[in-house]
């Protein structure tokens, strides 16, 4: 039985609310396809604890809309809010699907993880370790897009999410960073950030 | 008989990689229309779901008639599994794009502050003689040049995401939002002659 959040309503704008829950039902999609595809099981755990957070938000959000409708007018203009949150919440439910497929143990043939890395960039999950030259730089001077063509989608800091990390956000010692690129890219990006490779090349 | 498995695989792929995309450019399009409150781009993820109902069965019909052994069965399972979220979540960018087709006041809340909602949606056929054949998006610079931005490119049936290495063709019609005064431009810039 997995633990149920109890839910108590707390003031957090709609907008908001609506906000985070776009931005992690589409981070959740990228991480789900790659723990699918290249059998990553604790990618596959993130995902499904993710889709808890979602539920929550929605809650959160289904309770505030309640609040601020007062009459058929309100009613009218949420109603599209509403929609958006539960299709938001969908794709999360859809992403938890797919990672599923890698916590029950189905699996997808191992053929089409690496025929669908020739064609496609993927994820990959990279720990900040000591020493590595990434340490306490913000991610506008490690420019990695034209270094060696990797993002830094999302960053896992203790038990929080920051998703699409601003430029001027820096890397901590023990950070968890979701980067995306072509594979030789996220590689070399690997060695550099557990400190293997202690140079970032031109 | 290896070769032969790797090619229906290969096959598989690239169908599962479409299915991919297209929902994921749906959950795009199904955005910007909320956010520019867009029929036209609604509309186009209407469609797109109903696209993707055929490549999904055609997904499927392909996964289950590729004789896989008993001992791959679960690894085939796992694939159709794939095919049914990526189904899903279009369906979801479908349910969010009804809500600017049934006409529900825009809420402010929708807009999501990405950018200002005074953007207008165009489309623009690529014809003879347009500077963006054979360019990749990269190349194209159809952002520093009209200021638009591209959200989808029409090709035939499909509709692809704008991905920096994807190459423009003569045909292709490009889905495009931005400021009114960038339309012009991005009209000449894709066919020259017809304006």
């Amino acid at each position: 039985m997995p633990k149920f959040e109890k839910i108590e309503y707390k003031p957090i704008p709609v907008h908001d609310l609506l906000l985070e829950m776009k931005n992690l039902s589409e981070l959740m999609i990228d991480l789900a396809y790659s723990a699918a595809l290249f059998n990553d099981k604790e990618l596959a755990e993130d995902v499904i604890e993710l889709e808890g957070r979602i539920d929550t938000l929605a809650y959160l959000l289904d309770m505030e809309i309640m609040i601020a409708a007062r009459d058929a007018k309100d009613a009218e203009t949420l109603i599209g809010v509403s929609t958006v949150a539960s299709a938001a919440d969908k794709i999360s439910d859809a992403a938890a699907d797919i990672a599923a497929i890698v916590t029950r143990d189905i699996g997808i043939h191992p053929i089409v993880g690496e025929i669908f890395e020739k064609v496609e960039e993927r994820l990959m999950k990279v720990t900040v370790k000591e020493g590595s030259v990434i340490v306490g730089k913000q991610i506008d001077e490690l420019d990695l897009a034209a270094r060696m063509g990797v993002d830094i989608i999302a960053i896992r800091r203790n038990k929080d999410w920051i998703l699409d990390p601003e430029e001027t956000e820096r890397v901590f010692l023990g950070d968890i960073l979701i980067t995306r690129g072509a594979p030789m890219g996220i590689k070399e990006f690997k060695d550099i950030a557990e400190g293997r490779l202690t140079k970032l090349e031109d | 008989m290896v070769e032969r498995k790797q090619e229906i695989f290969e096959e598989i792929v690239t169908r599962f990689v479409e299915l991919k995309n297209t929902s994921e450019l749906m959950i795009d399009l199904a955005y910007s229309s909320l956010m520019l409150n867009s029929k036209e781009l609604a509309e186009e993820v209407e469609r797109l779901e109903e696209y993707m109902d055929k490549l999904h069965t055609d997904f499927e019909l392909l996964a289950l008639t590729s004789d896989f052994k008993k001992e791959e069965a679960s690894g085939f399972l796992g694939l159709i599994r794939l095919g049914v979220a990526t189904e899903k979540i279009a369906d979801a960018a479908a349910e969010m794009a009804e809500v600017v087709l049934r006409d529900i006041e825009p809420h402010p809340v929708l807009k999501l502050a990405i950018r200002e909602a005074e953007e207008t949606v165009t489309q623009a056929c690529v014809t003879d003689n347009s500077p963006l054949i054979n360019k990749t998006l990269k190349e194209a610079r159809v952002h520093e040049e009209t200021g638009m931005w591209v959200l989808a490119i029409k090709r035939g049936e499909k509709s692809l995401r704008p991905k920096p290495d994807l190459r423009i063709q003569l045909g292709d019609i490009l889905i495009a939002s931005g400021y009114a005064e960038g339309v012009d431009d991005f009209k000449k810039l894709a066919s020259p002659e017809h304006l």
